[in-house]
């Protein structure tokens, strides 16, 4: 028999640490000459650093550390790769296992929130230049978290009703609780940042008219896709981010059935079954196309949803969604091997196959590769369009949180240097 | 099947089922908890001390520096005498001779004049223990002539030993305090004066962590706190010095010892038997983890004896004694530099940064190797990058290199590192 781990929508995956259990880890750090942790951050957040901190019973200090360098400390602390990034390179893996670098995280941003901490200081006197960024998410929120910081005027342009980007609306709260969210996003709003919401913008050109010197665009990723099947289109059939946003929107409260059969082998599939199961269904089952060592998902992931009951069968892709009524029956399904067949039984039907740019054309002369993300500097964010920058998802693809904050802070630097150099800004 | 070693030894003439006895503290102030450690293995206990002043207890009694509820680096207590009335106390020690017949008691006493220590031991010959500790050494009675005051005045050693040995029929073991520069007087002033044997270390005069509100230690009463008497892991090394010192003084030799400072486990024990003691006393381990730790002390010792071939303690009390010596006797001929196992490493570089900051500049780093690389023109053999190497067996003693003018000879070096 195996425990299957029962939690409501709402409530957290995993347990954090106290102040006593986070300093008995830190006791087991090594304190690194070169910090190799520090080092695989991409959002340079410094665990090094952090960890030392705490180490030496710096709380306070270990978490200025973290605010400084990542605006959203607090959410990367939940949904960070770890184990693929700081913590593999932990030299502790020499000896037996890493240090737990994203709990020590979390823990530090929980006192953060604790103690009402301030850390980043904003200039009484503003630089001239003033900058618009398209979108609400973790690649938009931390150009315009690093450019006030650095003495610019910004305004954020969200088309949502909430801040945040997928952060608030395609990641299960188990992961990500929203009020980890909060704590970030209220951060940057209390630096000065102005979120304009439910303001979609039609073009940059109407943002320039405006006075804005700098547009970044980091608007994410818009629509996701559904595999071209027949069925496709019935009562019941749902995109991931769809999915997700009802999911979060209604606090878990919507009509999904009892059956619910997930495609897809990345985070975003396990995020779907997770919410899925969580929010009440009875049968969670992911169907993927590979082996789950082709899977993107990390394995962590993967556990994660294992452990809520949830089944995964690999090499099977969906041929075809046979209706009941004018909802989802059932799903037919072909093997890898061309030979292997199996109908389904389900209510709803989640396509987590990946996502879509939506027509990024429309809003400046941008270049776009043929999947329509936009092509820009990997290094500055630069899109060729005259002080027109772009980062995050809409750019890489659809990465993690912690790419787009190191993204983020790439663009913010080369905005800094562009506006210094430009002349006429007032 | 287990090990089994005989650990009877004899201490002050008193014949003991093994060397593995409570001190006089919170530890044995019963039959209740004297009756269960006995039952657990130990071999006898010093019972709670007793004096002839009623004073209210403080509260709280302890503090610890660090975190609470991670293992105790050291423990700070402020408790006074036993609270029990004498009569009880004498009772508890009389059913206790009287059910355990085999494990040794010592009484322990307190008193303030000559009068007040004759009067004491005597009530020990009444309970029927075995024989008599005489705390010479509590460093916070806040009374004139009584604990350390008394322990570092040798006349008041003297007459106070006196006395309680004109009390009592039963051997009389003085105890010791560490806060003083030289113990040896007073010991030779106890040992002159009819003690049978001497206990060391009572605990070491302390401050630990303040508070940062009432700023002051701890433990603190009403915003108050005391220097007070500071034992277990961090006062085992000062026990073990005291302990050496009395074991080779020759105006003590012969001596009955019984060491006391830290012990938690096998090995603290061992090293008080190796440097000349023949009896131990504990107290903050067990107030940490229970009496059920002397299991191991006397599994560990046993497996000890059985792997060097030893059949009595007495075999091997006092081996280490001849083998500590001045420093102006050290054999300053040779170095040994350190070798680093590039595989086992994992490459922290901690040995690279103590010993730029805190050693020779001897090491280099290798940013793209991420492993230390020895420099040999630098490397004075301090072996400070094995003391902070967190791998086992990866940086241990290699090359061994004679000063100029030095013919390679036998020599004995360590070979084990844990």
């Amino acid at each position: 028999m195996s425990t299957i781990i029962k939690k409501s929508y709402t409530d957290e995956a995993v347990q954090g640490y106290n102040l006593r259990t986070a300093r008995e880890e830190a006791r087991r750090c090594l304190i690194c000459h070169d910090a190799p942790c520090s080092k695989s951050c991409p959002a340079g957040t410094d665990p090094g650093s952090f960890i030392q901190s705490l180490r030496f019973n710096n709380v306070k200090g270990a978490a200025e550390t973290i605010r400084k360098n990542n605006p959203f400390g607090a959410s990367c602390a939940n949904v960070c790769p770890y184990d693929k990034l700081c913590q593999e390179a932990c030299s502790r893996c020499g000896i037996d296992k890493p240090i737990e670098i994203g709990k020590i995280q979390r823990f530090l941003m929980e006192q953060e929130k604790a103690f009402g901490m301030k850390t980043i200081e904003v200039p009484e006197v503003k630089k001239p230049g003033k900058v618009a960024c398209i979108g609400a998410g973790p690649a938009s929120l931390t150009v315009a978290s690093k450019l006030v910081e650095a003495g610019y005027e910004v305004a954020v342009f969200e088309a949502e009703q909430k801040a945040g980007g997928v952060l608030s609306y395609g990641i299960v709260p188990a992961r990500l609780p929203q009020d980890v969210v909060d704590q970030d996003i209220k951060l940057i709003e209390d630096l000065g940042v102005k979120i304009n919401l439910g303001t979609k913008v039609d073009s940059v050109e109407s943002l320039k008219a405006k006075g804005f010197d700098v547009v970044f665009v980091g608007s994410g990723l818009g629509g996701a896709k559904k595999a071209d099947i027949p069925g496709n289109d019935l009562d019941g059939v749902w995109t991931a981010s769809d999915y997700l946003k009802e999911a979060r929107v209604s606090n878990g409260k919507f009509n999904q059935g009892n059956k619910v059969i997930i495609i897809g082998g990345g985070d975003v599939a396990m995020d779907c079954a997770a919410t899925a199961k969580l929010a009440g269904a009875e049968k969670v089952m992911i169907y993927y196309r590979r082996t789950v060592e082709e899977a993107p998902a990390y394995i962590e992931e993967i556990k994660f949803v294992q452990s809520l009951g949830v089944t995964m069968t690999t090499e099977f892709a969906p041929k075809e969604i046979l209706a009941d009524g004018n909802k989802v029956g059932f799903v037919v399904f072909e093997g890898r091997d061309k030979e292997s067949e199996a109908k389904v039984k389900a209510d709803t039907v989640v396509f987590a196959i990946g996502q879509e740019p939506s027509d990024m054309t429309a809003l400046a002369g941008f270049q776009v590769d043929p999947k329509g993300f936009i092509v820009a500097d990997e290094e500055t964010g630069e899109t060729g369009v005259e002080g027109v920058f772009a980062a995050g998802d809409i750019v890489n693809g659809g990465k993690t949180v912690v790419e787009a904050v190191a993204e983020g802070k790439k663009a913010a630097a080369a905005i800094v240097e562009y506006l210094e150099k430009k002349e006429g800004v007032k | 099947m287990a090990v089994k070693k005989d650990l009877s030894i004899e201490f002050a003439g008193i014949k003991c089922l093994n060397p593995f006895f409570l001190s006089s503290s919170p530890v044995g102030n019963n039959y209740d908890m004297i009756s269960k450690c006995f039952e657990e293995g130990w071999g006898g206990v010093y019972y709670k001390t007793i004096d002839l002043w009623k004073e209210n207890e403080i509260s709280p009694i302890f503090g610890v520096p660090g975190n609470a509820g991670e293992p105790w680096t050291a423990f700070k207590n402020c408790e006074h005498a036993s609270q029990n009335l004498l009569e009880e106390n004498l009772e508890h020690m009389r059913r206790l001779k009287r059910d355990y017949p085999e494990h040794i008691i010592f009484a322990s006493f307190m008193g303030q004049t000559e009068e007040d220590w004759e009067l004491l031991t005597a009530y020990a010959d009444q309970a029927g223990v075995d024989g008599v500790e005489i705390n010479l050494s509590c460093p916070h009675m806040g009374r004139e002539n009584m604990g350390s005051d008394a322990g570092t005045n040798p006349n008041l050693v003297a007459s106070f030993t006196k006395a309680a040995v004109k009390g009592t029929k039963l051997p009389v073991i003085a105890k010791m305090t560490p806060n003083q520069t030289n113990m040896t007087p007073a010991a030779i002033a106890a040992m002159q004066n009819g003690a049978a044997g001497l206990s060391t270390i009572n605990t070491v005069k302390s401050l630990i962590d303040l508070d940062y509100d009432l700023y002051t230690s701890q433990p603190a009463m009403n915003g108050k706190a005391a220097i007070s008497g500071l034992s277990g892991a961090a006062v085992k090394p000062i026990a073990m010095r005291f302990v050496h010192e009395l074991a080779s003084c020759p105006e003590l030799a012969g001596t009955p010892i019984s060491g006391v400072g830290g012990i938690y486990t096998w090995n603290d024990a061992l090293d008080f038997l190796l440097l000349g003691a023949r009896n131990l006393q504990v107290t903050t381990s067990i107030m940490e983890y229970g009496y059920r730790i002397v299991k191991d002390m006397a599994s560990g010792i046993m497996h000890f004896m059985d792997e060097k071939g030893f059949n009595s303690l007495d075999e091997l009390i006092g081996l280490a004694t001849k083998n500590i010596v001045s420093p102006s006797e050290f054999d300053r001929e040779y170095m040994i530099r350190p070798n680093f196992d590039h595989d086992k490493c994992v490459g922290c570089g901690r040995c690279y940064v103590s010993c730029f900051d805190g050693g020779h500049q001897a090491i280099k780093w290798n940013d793209a190797t991420r492993r230390p690389e020895l420099d040999t023109d630098h490397c004075v053999g301090c072996h400070l990058c094995q003391k902070v190497c967190p791998v086992k067996d990866c940086i241990l003693p290699g090359e061994l290199v004679w000063r100029e003018g030095f013919e390679p000879r036998e020599l004995k070096l360590k070979t084990y590192f844990e």
